[in-house]
């Protein structure tokens, strides 16, 4: 059983009004996924600030969505996968990877911490690493506060009319 | 697309439709779900947002009366979006999407939401666990409104398997498939059939005689008018998916035809000597060749490498049957399933390994069984280079269980840390035979453990035990070394410090040892980048999943029989094949297969045609029309990974099931209200 801290846990009289980190997660469902069900298997305890949105490949992130998480209020936004040579598509993460270095660059362009965004392989049977990713992660965005990019793009007129449509409604 | 009446026909994909009718279903688990998250307020949360019908709980929601409970609701409230939370989808969610094809509504209008495995049973705090179960539950009711009904592919199958490989497994694979009454083609890539089996002598456990159990198989497949053989084939190209593969093979020439009458004095009149791989080069073969009585096809083949083209079989043979001036030819095979049989190599020990190299009288367990073999390069006689032997060591592990740092690693910079699994029985067994049939030689075992796990392996070891092997235990740290012995002019002697007797330093005298060596797999890179095979970090091909989806390869339709997939012994390959070969079968004689419908589509108005999704597709599923100048996506390819879709610049791609706008949804709900902009 892996010794992770749970950090969400305020009484539920105060919790109304305690700041909590939102994160979202973009999980491969062949392994990553699989592996957040193993810590669950497995009762490993983790904070519930991260929510999962799935996809069968990490191959399908989409740096546009990445964003999009920000732009719509997420203090920081993990991507997982499956490790590399484990694929479920063979080669699904190797373009997962490859579009990482790009993420990092434009969120550090745009001021936003490197602690906000993570990027790591997780395994079907690795649900431990996944409850620690989770309660590091978390950690790290509570020490940070509350990144609020909304309300930077509106400040600074940046992301002015940045209510961005899906692609293909252009 | 299709439209499942009118009560599903809503929802136009762009969220807001007023005729999208969600119904909710939330479970308790019987308490592993409600004792964390407050199921009842969720729900009456839930209820609330636009185009939520309704919102329902209930104790069990996977039990047969729920199930009948949301069957009666979808049709009853007309219901068009379903969402069950419940536990993983892995679980249940084929349950659920069944549910909603019995109330006839089409399957993929539907979201499992994980609140057991994901929520309940990691989040210790109620109040925590049940927003996150409320988040959860709206972005699935978010996504869900912008489902649209998908369709499985259905893709017809070729009733004709493609087995490669000649040995024991894809022989017994492709014999169990022709009986189902499908034609199979049968590939070997050496002259002759039946791979390492055909080098071994007596199998445990049963004691069968391996070539008279080849024998029989050889009759079946030759004789089945369902099952063409080509030997000296290999595999050149391959194109086509499953249903439909079609392979170029080239067939290498053999030089020999079966018109050959005088193969005899044919062979005797080669005039070239070579090692002969069939005795692990403990004896020398002509360029024309058989390697053993009895192998097929009957008449003997050339082996180019060493042939001269002289001339002086031609003549022996008087001049018919022989064709030195013979050249490849390709054939073409289509089929609706591959079989891989590919088999292993023994691990080829390093010069000075165990004095591997040094001395001739250091020999592989391979070597030893085609010595053991009465029809063998020593006629069954127990003696290396002339010199009878009294006294043999075994040494078990030798290319199996390595430590990185320690051992010489592969080309691809790995150490065989992995077990052999076959080579423990397979030296209990040579040392009970020469127990047997020579009980006055003694033999002495060196090993690390003894894993004789199969069923009737542990006999063997009680057995050798009984007639007098003595077994010396080392640690991997301190393996035993094979040095010569100075007293005994032409012996060895192994030293080995002996874990079972509190490491006390032994010292066995010997005149032969024998390296037990490992299986690894054959180097089969062409065929792997062919197929996509999925391979492990121990090299060996790799199954989809060991339990559920045994003898499966990742890629639809291939399936692996025997030794390329790990280490096995005969009884575990020719169990492979079986299971290959019933798969194979039970998917040629369905006629059919269903393919999930989460796969690419381009819409073509908005592609420009700059080939950035060819690039990143993992299977060649994606060309591009060039008269169009558009990307077209293979549908019986597309594996559904949706790559294609995040590197398309111009947003031309979508997944179905996975679309751009179910995900901004899904992201709405999950941070609605979170981050108030003030303005």
């Amino acid at each position: 059983m892996a010794s992770v801290q749970t950090h969400t846990t305020a009484p539920a009289a105060t919790a109304a009004k305690a700041w909590e980190p939102r994160i979202i997660g973009f999980l491969c469902y062949w392994c990553s996924y699989t592996g957040a069900d193993m810590a669950g298997t497995a009762r490993m305890k983790y904070p519930a600030n991260v929510d999962i949105i799935k996809f069968m490949c990490s191959g399908r992130m989409d740096p546009e969505l990445i964003m999009q998480a920000y732009a719509k209020g997420a203090d920081a936004v993990m991507v997982l996968g499956c490790h590399i040579g484990d694929c479920h598509y063979m080669v699904g993460n190797h373009k997962t990877m490859a579009r990482m270095p790009l993420i990092r660059r434009v969120l550090g362009d745009l001021g936003i911490e490197p602690e906000r965004f993570r990027h790591e392989w997780v395994s079907a049977a690795e649900g431990a690493k996944f409850a620690e990713l989770v309660a590091e992660v978390t950690e790290q965005v509570r020490k940070l506060g509350p990144l609020n990019w909304p309300q930077k793009m509106h400040d600074s007129g940046v992301g002015h009319g940045m209510d961005l449509k899906p692609w293909g409604e252009v | 697309m299709t439209k499942n009446g009118a009560s599903t026909g809503g929802g136009n994909g762009n969220g807001d439709a007023s005729d999208v009718r969600i119904g909710v279903f939330i479970c308790h688990c019987g308490g592993n779900i409600s004792d964390v998250v407050d199921v009842k307020r969720v729900a009456e949360e839930i209820g609330k947002l636009p185009n939520v019908v309704l919102s329902a709980t209930h104790m069990f929601m996977c039990s047969d009366p729920a199930q009948v409970m949301i069957e009666e609701k979808i049709k009853e409230l007309s219901l068009n979006r379903i969402v069950v939370a419940a536990c993983s989808p892995s679980l249940h969610e084929l349950t659920f999407r069944r549910c909603l094809t019995r109330a006839g509504l089409n399957p993929y209008l539907f979201e499992h939401v994980n609140v057991r495995e994901q929520v309940s049973w990691v989040v210790e705090d109620r109040e925590a666990a049940t927003r996150k179960a409320k988040r959860l539950i709206s972005a699935a009711v978010g996504r869900v409104r912008h489902l649209q009904p998908l369709e499985k592919r259905k893709i017809s199958i070729r009733p004709a398997a493609l087995v490669i490989g000649g040995g024991v497994a894809g022989m017994l694979a492709a014999r169990d498939i022709a009986r189902r009454g499908m034609d199979v083609t049968l590939l070997e890539k050496s002259p002759f059939l039946g791979g390492r089996t055909a080098q071994l002598g007596e199998l445990f456990p049963t004691g069968d005689d391996a070539r008279e159990l080849l024998a029989g198989l050889i009759k079946d497949v030759a004789s089945d008018p369902r099952i063409t053989i080509h030997t000296n084939a290999e595999v050149v190209d391959s194109s086509g998916f499953i249903g439909d593969f079609k392979t170029t093979v080239r067939l290498n020439p053999r030089g020999v035809t079966a018109e050959l009458a005088k193969a005899a004095a044919a062979i005797e009149a080669c005039p070239e000597q070579s090692d002969n791989e069939f005795d692990y080069a403990l004896s020398k073969r002509r360029a024309l060749y058989m390697p053993y009585a009895g192998a097929y096809p009957a008449y003997p083949a050339i082996d180019w490498a060493s042939c001269t083209k002289c001339g002086k079989c031609v003549t022996a043979a008087g001049g018919k049957g022989i064709n030195l001036e013979e050249q490849p030819r390709e054939v073409t095979v289509q089929s609706g399933v591959i079989v891989m049989a590919t088999g292993f190599n023994p691990y080829e020990a390093r010069r000075g390994e165990y004095g591997w190299g040094l001395y001739p009288n250091v020999i592989t367990l391979g070597q030893l069984n085609r010595l053991l073999d009465k029809e063998g390069p020593s006629a069954g006689k127990l003696s290396v280079n002339g010199r009878e032997i009294r006294s043999i060591g075994f040494i078990h592990c030798v290319g199996s269980r390595q430590w990185a740092g320690q051992h010489e690693p592969q080309p691809d910079g790995k150490v065989n840390d992995y077990c052999s699994r076959v080579c423990c029985t397979a030296t209990l067994q040579a040392a009970k035979e020469v127990k047997e049939r020579w009980p006055k030689v003694h033999v002495f075992d060196f090993y690390q453990d003894i894993r004789a796990y199969g069923h009737g392996h542990e006999e063997y070891y009680t057995e050798t035990a009984e007639k007098g092997v003595l077994f010396f235990r080392y640690n991997h740290a301190t393996p035993p070394s094979v040095e010569r012995d100075s007293r005994n002019k032409s012996g060895l002697v192994v030293k080995c410090k002996d874990t079972l007797t509190l490491g006390m330093e032994i010292e066995a005298p010997v005149d032969l040892v024998v390296l037990a060596t490992g299986m690894m797999p054959r180097d089969i890179a062409g065929l792997v980048d062919l197929y996509r095979c999925a391979r492990g970090v121990d090299r060996f091909l790799l199954e989809v999943h060991p339990k559920l989806r045994p003898v499966e390869l990742a890629v639809s339709g291939v399936f692996l029989a025997g030794t390329e997939q790990g280490p096995m012994d005969v009884t575990e390959a020719t169990a492979a094949a079986g299971a290959a070969a019933s798969k194979a079968a039970a998917l040629m004689s369905q006629g059919f297969i269903e393919l999930d419908p989460f796969i690419a589509e381009v819409e073509e108005k908005l592609c420009t045609g700059c080939k950035s999704c060819l690039k990143v597709c993992p299977y060649d599923a994606i060309t591009r029309d060039e008269e169009k100048n558009v990307a077209v996506v293979n549908t019986a390819l597309c594996m559904g990974c949706g790559t294609c879709v995040a590197a398309c610049p111009s947003g031309a791609i979508k997944q179905f099931g996975f679309g751009d706008d179910m995900v901004l949804s899904e992201l709405d709900a999950l941070l609605e209200g979170y981050a108030v902009v003030s303005r």
